[in-house]
């Protein structure tokens, strides 16, 4: 039977199969499931992660990598109780408003849920209303926003006020392609080019969540 | 204008100038107060827009539309609108389900949006063709695969390599029945637009994409036309592979070095097309940004196998003024390397005696251009405001004010002019890019007499 550190290369290599056959023997043989998790299936997407900012892996890889990463996790969650799921923070977001583009805030969800956060995803066309009520409910540290277009990245500043009108202890994440780190300074939000960037940038800003919480 | 300057540039043949061309899409309606919607759905407005990008922004090519979605639309899509955007595509009629559209599918010259297109790239071609290189732009067939399938097809990829193979050769065809449509109405030049292609590692676009980008390219060529590849994002590790589709040209945006891209493009005898920042300098720069970026790129850069333009569709609001301040750079660099020099070296002693505006003997009206005797924008605001003396005569006074010369720059600073050109009557702004109509121009001028 393989090591769990071994879970890594499948993961990175997309191999589904493969996955499923050997977290399948790990559990049978009482593996820690969330050793599993955590030395296995998230080892391989943080590579996974590295590799994809490095330009050495690409959208279609990275897709299967992370579908290949939740069949395992499918397995394992079960087994494990919901407070002892290794967490890193709470992220909502979103698509926002206006705009449907949604490729780039699917790689950063799955990436994020594979760094060990919690997601909630608000979805394309988001509304502030969405974003507000989704924070409250879900006790998020942090709003991830995405915009593809010039005008619809304007409506991140509106989200960011609203939360801020209602009182919301949360850190601003936002990417897309008309962003800049100029722009999102000016908003009060934290500008990351991809989706590896957006982990390490989440990893930050949940620090700083969780101090002030 | 130079049309030959882009169609030599394409042929990699030697010239004396560098081209440019404005990715005016949306924005051409911004010029004249069209919605997005409005330009890519009615031909009339779509001309009016194309003639004022024409008249202002004096291209060498320019596209006619810049719509990806009008193949997919027909194809089945649903479009979501927007006023100040082009569409994006809402749904996608295959995912879900490993399929390929019937061959009876492919866009005929009468569907969804083409027959506008098309009558608008023949009105162009009879007003503007002889001296403006005219761009058909389509939806490259990678990402047209993707609008059909949805974001599964990232993941087809991999898992069903053979089914990529047989959508995206679909969508070739689909490129050539469009290329053909627009070749045959006048256009000089066929950009296929495939953003989708920096997502994709070089590997699989050599293994799926290669032929099928050769084969669309080569069609192109057989018809007697030139051909482009634009991408969008960073593209930098894709560009060899680019470069082996066998395209005339290959359009970056500001993701990719256009230096060291120039390098691989070079090495294939390609031109490059790029790479002007759409947001942070075309959008919210301001003329002396633009100015600069542009300096800075013919100064860095070997100007053979070169065409400057806008990374992408320009965004719907870039201030008119920095477009026509990038023209300027482009086209009198040299003037425009010393305007810079002079903004930034005058200082405070030069002394600039303003009037006193609340108590002159009669309006006076105050033009500040770059330079109206080589900025197509400057001229028609001269021209358009001179039309004042012809009607008032004595009873007003004009002047103009050339960024060219260094009391001039001192005297916009101390204005606080921020647009050029712009117009001031009695020290207060009045026009700022947008050149008034001789109705409005005696209207506003006679409140003042």
């Amino acid at each position: 039977m393989i090591k769990i550190t071994d879970l890594g290369q499948f993961v990175i290599d997309g191999n589904e199969s493969s996955i499923v056959e050997n977290v399948n023997l790990l559990v049978a043989a009482k593996a820690d499931p969330i050793a599993i998790i955590n030395e296995g299936l998230l080892g391989g997407m943080n590579v996974v992660g590295e590799k994809f900012k490095n330009g050495e892996m690409f959208v279609p890889e990275v897709l299967m990598a992370a579908r290949a990463m939740n069949a395992g996790m499918a397995i394992v969650k079960p087994l494990i109780a919901d407070k002892d799921m290794p967490s890193l923070g709470t992220v909502v977001i979103g698509t926002v408003k206006g705009d449907l583009h949604d490729i780039g805030k699917n790689l950063v969800v799955m990436m994020l849920e594979s760094a060990g956060f919690k997601v909630i995803d608000v979805g394309i066309d988001a509304k502030i209303e969405q974003f507000v009520a989704a924070v409250k409910e879900n006790n998020a540290d942090i709003v991830g926003m995405s915009a593809m277009l010039t005008t619809t990245m304007t409506y991140m500043q509106e989200v960011i006020k609203a939360c801020e009108a209602e009182g919301l202890n949360v850190q601003y994440l936002v990417g897309g392609a008309p962003l800049t780190s100029g722009y999102c300074e000016k908003i009060g939000a934290i500008y990351a080019s991809d989706a590896s960037g957006a982990v390490d940038a989440a990893r930050q800003l949940a620090a700083v969540t969780a101090v002030e919480k | 204008m130079g049309k030959d300057l882009i169609l030599k540039t394409l042929r990699h043949e030697k010239v004396d100038e560098v081209a440019w061309v404005p990715f005016s899409g949306v924005h051409a309606g911004f010029l004249k107060g069209f919605t997005a919607r409005e330009v890519l759905t009615d031909g009339d407005k779509l001309f009016d827009s194309l003639m004022e990008v024409h008249k202002l922004y004096t291209p060498d090519g320019m596209p006619v539309i810049f719509d990806l979605q009008i193949e997919a639309e027909i194809l089945g899509c649903e479009l979501l609108w927007a006023e100040d955007n082009p569409p994006s595509v809402m749904t996608h009629p295959f995912a879900g389900e490993l399929k390929v559209p019937c061959k009876c599918k492919i866009p005929k010259i009468t569907d969804g949006r083409i027959p506008m297109v098309v009558d608008v790239m023949k009105r162009l071609k009879a007003a503007v063709g002889d001296d403006t290189a005219l761009y058909g732009l389509i939806c490259g067939p990678v990402t047209l695969a993707s609008h059909i399938r949805g974001s599964e097809f990232f993941m087809d990829i991999i898992m069903y390599p053979e089914y990529v193979k047989e959508l995206v050769g679909f969508c070739v065809e689909v490129c050539n029945a469009m290329s053909e449509y627009y070749i045959d109405a006048g256009m000089d030049i066929i950009a296929l637009v495939d953003p989708l292609i920096s997502q994709i590692s070089p590997k699989s676009i050599e293994a799926l994409f290669l032929e099928p980008f050769q084969a669309a390219f080569d069609f192109i060529r057989n018809k007697g036309a030139l051909s482009s590849f634009f991408v969008c994002g960073d593209a930098t590790v894709q560009m060899d592979v680019m470069c082996r589709t066998n395209p005339d040209g290959i359009s970056v945006d500001e993701n990719v070095n256009l230096v060291d891209a120039k390098k691989i493009t070079d090495k294939y005898n390609i031109t490059i097309e790029g790479n002007i920042p759409l947001t942070t300098t075309m959008l919210f720069g301001n003329q002396q940004d633009n100015m600069k970026f542009i300096v800075d790129m013919l100064d860095n850069i070997d100007h053979h196998n070169l065409i400057v333009s806008p990374g992408c569709d320009m965004p719907y609001y870039v201030p008119i003024d920095n477009t026509v301040a990038t023209v300027q750079a482009i086209k009198q660099t040299d003037s425009v390397r010393k305007m810079i020099e002079n903004y930034e070296a005058v200082d405070e002693n030069i002394q600039i005696d303003l009037p006193d505006y609340e108590n002159l003997d009669k309006p006076f009206i105050e033009i500040f251009t770059l330079d109206s005797a080589t900025c197509a924008a400057c001229t028609y605001m001269v021209k358009g405001i001179m039309l004042a003396k012809d009607e008032f005569g004595d009873k007003v006074d004009i002047e103009e004010y050339k960024y060219t010369n260094k009391n001039d720059i001192a005297r916009v600073k101390k204005m606080g002019v921020e647009h050029l050109p712009s117009t001031y009557i009695n020290g207060k702004l009045q026009w700022s890019s947008i050149i008034p109509g001789k109705q409005e121009l005696l209207e506003v001028v006679g409140k003042y007499l």
